[in-house]
């Protein structure tokens, strides 16, 4: 058996903003819904993160001059880096493709979309979220599965890494 | 024999306890009482407390007041001093020891917050770890290796060096991790005092290091050789311990999470700091002579008047204060009254600004609303932190009471928000560009006056609504979140402030939700829990349940009550019930004890109509209703055959049923109906007549509880006519099925569809089932993707007026650029 040694993963940019929370404060606290939907049968995963958390995570993610708010090009990078380090797997472990349908501002928040196709009979499906977390080990992020019987959530929160959740079959 | 006797034990006390867990009990089928008063839960009303929520009429608490002389070793970064506490014991016991918070003591390598720190998990606030997984190595982060670094380097804690009463006699005392016993040379009676002296010392711990509630903060880059540092001093000196009537000591170890729980007292605080520092503190300043220049002590003068900010100590000032230092000291003091805390700043970074916040009434007609910062919160703090400060009290005061304090302060250091009576810490900065310019983007300046609100709002509660915050976070944390969204809106309501009960509805459908009710040191995400739940609650309840009016008046009602006193959640449950006058037990027991969440469904709408009993109306009416059906698809389709009918071939088979169907009224009906009529009696014709002419429409409508959390049901009814109507049924009406209900409404106008809480007042987590008839609601993913994008809203117009004016030689080479960011 080898000991691996710890790895330095990234210097983390401490705020120091952890002491309360208020709204314009930073949150470092995502929501993504992960919906069923039968009327489009897709898959649809609609991320939500404060822009006041994604206005300092792409100053240290992308660069200094990195703009949420007036650049369309670092909305962009954004959504293109949160489709990366989100991902659904099936029974078999294999990734689901997602596609990247596109990102909104509304109010405080960012949102990024993406779907794919519901495939038939699923029971169970591993999740990785690593939204923020690279960046900041107090990220969490909740997900909520919606459409399939009560709601379902799993929170990415301290040093969890994949996490999953299971369907019930279909009533005949 | 022994160890059977002890499994019977074990066996028959197992169901006393669970009796005893939940007295009252639904033992048969599911029915659950949403509506259960919760005189079970609450503690009983006392002569301490009382049953309307009030202060009883033998309420106490005891009294603290410390005399401290402290000393900033600037260069060790280290603090020492020595106290002189008198303790007025004012409870009805007689106490042989007290119990004295030494907050440092957290920061220790062998205290039960480090060593139940989890790896990758729980524990601190601040840097973090990540175990071991799958396909990844275990993984520490750099912050992470700082603070351990600057733990092992630095020896933190408290050194006491001295306790002794106060005719010298040393006290013996047992520190128990962040807590130590003081016993007493003699018991202290009620209604006595003592008075003892402690000499104590410890290292500041490097805010930035190791995240806490203070520290400082180290500029390298300063122009003074060595730098520069802002010292933020709290949880600084060793603390009494509350002794409260419903907990007694209220000695639960400081991990880190849950706050404080803190006696008032009176404070005369001696800082002795390198000559040229500024200091902020608790209190007022009560030598400027001793340490400010004569020309700073006019300028403060000027401030108490002028109408708008000025400047105590300017920015050239204080950037050439920053360049140099000195080996001289000054001593500052400073005296508070009746404050349950004392905290202060020292820096020569800071420059400060004044302004007399003219609040009027007898209570402190002129208070000081002043900022400390250093270059680095630059412009964004000359234009926004005072005026927060003022705005702050402005909103408050009319929630609650006049600001009772001559000072109210905003300090710029390491500590992104947190509170103190008369001083509050906030972090917002400017950002340094490569010209040398400093900017700030819009949402650090939303950080900022929002921030600044929510420090200052912590005045108010708990830091004079003194509540305990060690045990319930969303006491202090959650009336303030609710008044800084009222204040922050009352600032500027195109700022999305947060405190909607539309922020709240996915964090409570989630199953990861923990009740309110919950232990600060316990509670899975504080942010939605003690934050922005119990502050939506606390706008649902203004304004949808309780109105504006009788809200307001039972939370002033509160907070004049437990003004300089310790309330505890039954206190604000029974004030809020007996104030409004309004049984609001359901909500408290909704909201506040169970992980509930709002989802009420709209099922079904169906119409009846009334029989008038005249055959002359209702045989008509029947003859309509199937002539209202459809019709046959087999005669439809043999008259398109042209097929000819037997009847109509043969004129001289038709009769007289021919001409007369089945609804023709005869005098048979007409006489039977005389009949009915005559043998009603009055009050039951005279409400038949009124009906037939009034000829209203009545509908059932069927609603189902999905949430389980009992609200209004709030009705949009829209009529074929194209006019609305708004209905608000109180949530009694789930009292006896809380699952579900049926509700007969009678309407003048035909309905077309009815919509359960249009304007998402409720937190219902699913507008789906809310519309009858049902409406397809598009997923964010579906409305996105039907969105027009070029309507005006979808511009992003601060991204667009950076956009140069082209001219009409740019306009040939080039295509008009779009900021459209759909990928799609």
């Amino acid at each position: 058996m080898t000991i691996r040694t710890p790895l330095l993963l990234c210097l983390v940019v401490m705020l120091s903003m952890s002491v309360c929370s208020v709204s314009a404060h930073q949150q470092k606290s995502g929501l993504t819904t992960v919906l069923f939907n039968p009327r489009t049968d897709n898959i649809e995963v609609m991320h939500r993160f404060y822009m006041h958390d994604a206005e300092h995570a792409v100053k240290t993610l992308f660069d200094k001059t990195a703009d949420i708010i007036k650049s369309a090009e670092t909305q962009a990078q954004f959504a293109e880096y949160v489709a990366q380090r989100f991902a659904l797997y099936n029974e078999l472990d294999q990734a689901f493709a997602l596609d990247l349908v596109g990102f909104e501002v509304e109010g405080q928040h960012f949102w990024i979309y993406q779907e794919t196709a519901t495939p038939p009979n699923m029971g169970k499906i591993s999740v990785r979220h690593d939204v923020l977390r690279d960046i900041w080990p107090e990220q969490n992020n909740l997900i909520n599965f919606e459409g399939k019987g009560q709601v379902q959530s799993l929170e990415f929160a301290d040093n969890v890494e994949l996490l999953s959740v299971e369907f019930a079959p279909h009533a005949h | 024999m022994r160890r059977i006797l002890l499994a019977l034990c074990a066996l028959t006390l197992l169901p006393i306890s669970t009796l005893h867990a939940d007295a009252i009990k639904q033992t048969k089928g599911n029915f659950e009482d949403k509506f259960r008063q919760l005189d079970e839960v609450l503690p009983t009303p006392n002569v301490y407390r009382n049953a309307a929520g009030e202060p009883g009429h033998q309420y106490w608490q005891q009294q603290v007041d410390y005399t401290i002389a402290a000393r900033l070793i600037e260069d060790q970064r280290r603090l020492e001093a020595t106290q002189d506490i008198t303790y007025y014991n004012n409870s009805p016991d007689t106490l042989k020891y007290l119990w004295v918070q030494l907050d440092q003591n957290k920061f220790k390598d062998d205290s039960m917050s480090a060593l139940t720190t989890t790896f990758g998990g729980i524990g601190n606030r601040g840097p973090g770890t990540k175990s071991m997984s799958d396909d990844e190595p275990a993984q520490i982060s750099l912050s992470a290796l700082r603070r351990q670094q600057f733990v092992d380097d630095t020896e933190l804690g408290y050194t006491i060096s001295r306790v002794v009463d106060g005719l010298g006699n040393t006290l013996s005392y047992t520190t128990v991790g962040t807590l130590m016993r003081v016993d007493l040379l003699t018991p202290l009676k009620s209604g006595d005092r003592t008075r003892f002296t402690m000499d104590f010392a410890f290292n500041i711990v490097e805010e930035d290091a190791v995240s806490a509630r203070a520290g400082y903060e180290h500029f390298p880059d300063d122009a003074r050789e060595g730098g520069n540092d802002i010292f933020l001093l709290a949880q600084w000196f060793p603390r009494l311990a509350a002794y409260t009537d419903y907990e007694a000591w209220t000695n639960k170890e400081f991990i880190g999470r849950g706050e404080f729980t803190l006696e008032f007292g009176n404070y005369d605080v001696s800082l002795t700091v390198p000559a040229d520092h500024i200091v902020s503190a608790t209190g007022v300043l009560q030598n400027p002579k001793d340490v400010l220049t004569a020309e700073q002590q006019r300028r403060l003068e000027q401030a108490k008047t002028d109408e708008r900010t000025v400047f105590v100590v300017t920015e050239e000032e204080a950037l050439e204060n920053e360049k140099a230092g000195t080996s001289d000291s000054k001593t500052w003091r400073f005296t508070a009254k009746n404050v349950r805390d004392f905290a202060w700043a020292s820096s020569r970074k800071f420059m400060w600004d004044a302004r007399g916040y003219q609040q009027g009434g007898d209570v402190m007609p002129v208070v000081m609303a002043m900022s400390f910062f250093p270059k680095e919160g630059g412009d964004l703090w000359k234009k926004y932190s005072t005026e927060s400060i003022i705005h702050t009290m402005d909103v408050y005061t009319r929630f609650s009471f006049d600001y009772p304090y001559p000072v109210a302060q905003s300090v710029n250091g390491p500590v992104g928000g947190m509170e103190y009576p008369m001083i509050t810490f906030n972090g917002p900065r400017t950002e340094l560009q490569d010209d040398g310019s400093r900017t700030y983007s819009q949402a650090e300046k939303r950080f900022l006056i929002g921030v600044v609100i929510h420090e200052v709002g912590h005045i108010y509660f708990p830091m004079i609504v003194n509540s305990d915050e060690r045990q319930w976070t969303w006491m202090d944390e959650g009336l303030n979140s609710f008044l800084d969204g009222v204040a922050g809106r009352e600032w500027d309501p195109t700022i999305p402030w947060g405190v909607e009960p539309r922020d709240i509805a996915g964090y409570m459908k989630s199953s990861v939700q923990v009740p309110i009710m919950t232990q600060s040191d316990s509670v899975l995400r504080l942010g939605p829990n003690a934050y922005t739940k119990p502050a939506a609650a606390l706008n649902i309840l203004r304004e949808t349940i309780l109105g504006r009016e009788l809200f307001d008046f039972a939370f002033k009602e509160y907070a004049q009550r437990w003004m300089y006193k310790r309330p505890t959640p039954s206190d604000f449950f029974r004030t809020m019930e007996e104030a409004s006058g309004v049984d609001l037990d359901w909500f408290w027991r909704g909201w506040f004890y169970t992980t509930d969440h709002v989802d009420i469904s709209v099922d079904r709408v169906y119409q009846l109509r009334l029989d008038t009993e005249d055959p002359d109306i209702d045989f008509a009416r029947e003859r309509q209703e199937e002539l209202d059906k459809p019709k046959s698809l087999t005669d439809e389709r043999n008259k398109a055959e042209g097929k000819e009918l037997w009847v109509d071939r043969f004129s001289d088979i038709s009769d007289f049923y021919d001409q007369n169907d089945r609804f023709t009224v005869t005098n048979k009906e007409r006489n039977s109906y005389k009949k009915f009529l005559k043998d009603l009696k009055p009050w039951e014709r005279k409400a038949l007549e009124r009906a037939v002419a009034e000829d209203k429409h009545y509908y059932v409508m069927d609603f189902s509880n999905h949430g389980g959390l009992v609200m209004p049901i709030i009705l949009e009814m829209t009529f074929t006519d194209g006019s609305t109507d708004m209905m608000r049924i109180p949530a009694e009406i789930w009292r006896r099925t809380p699952k579900a209900v049926s509700k007969l409404i009678i309407t003048d106008k035909e309905l077309a569809s009815v919509t359960v809480d249009p304007r998402w007042e409720t937190a219902d987590v699913d507008t789906q089932n809310n519309h009858y008839p049902r409406q397809i609601i598009k997923s964010r993913i579906e409305s996105y993707k039907s969105k027009p994008r070029s309507g005006k809203v979808y511009r992003d117009i601060m991204h667009d007026s950076t956009t140069e004016l082209k001219t009409e030689d740019d306009d040939a080479t080039e295509d008009e650029g779009s900021s459209d960011n759909n990928e799609g």
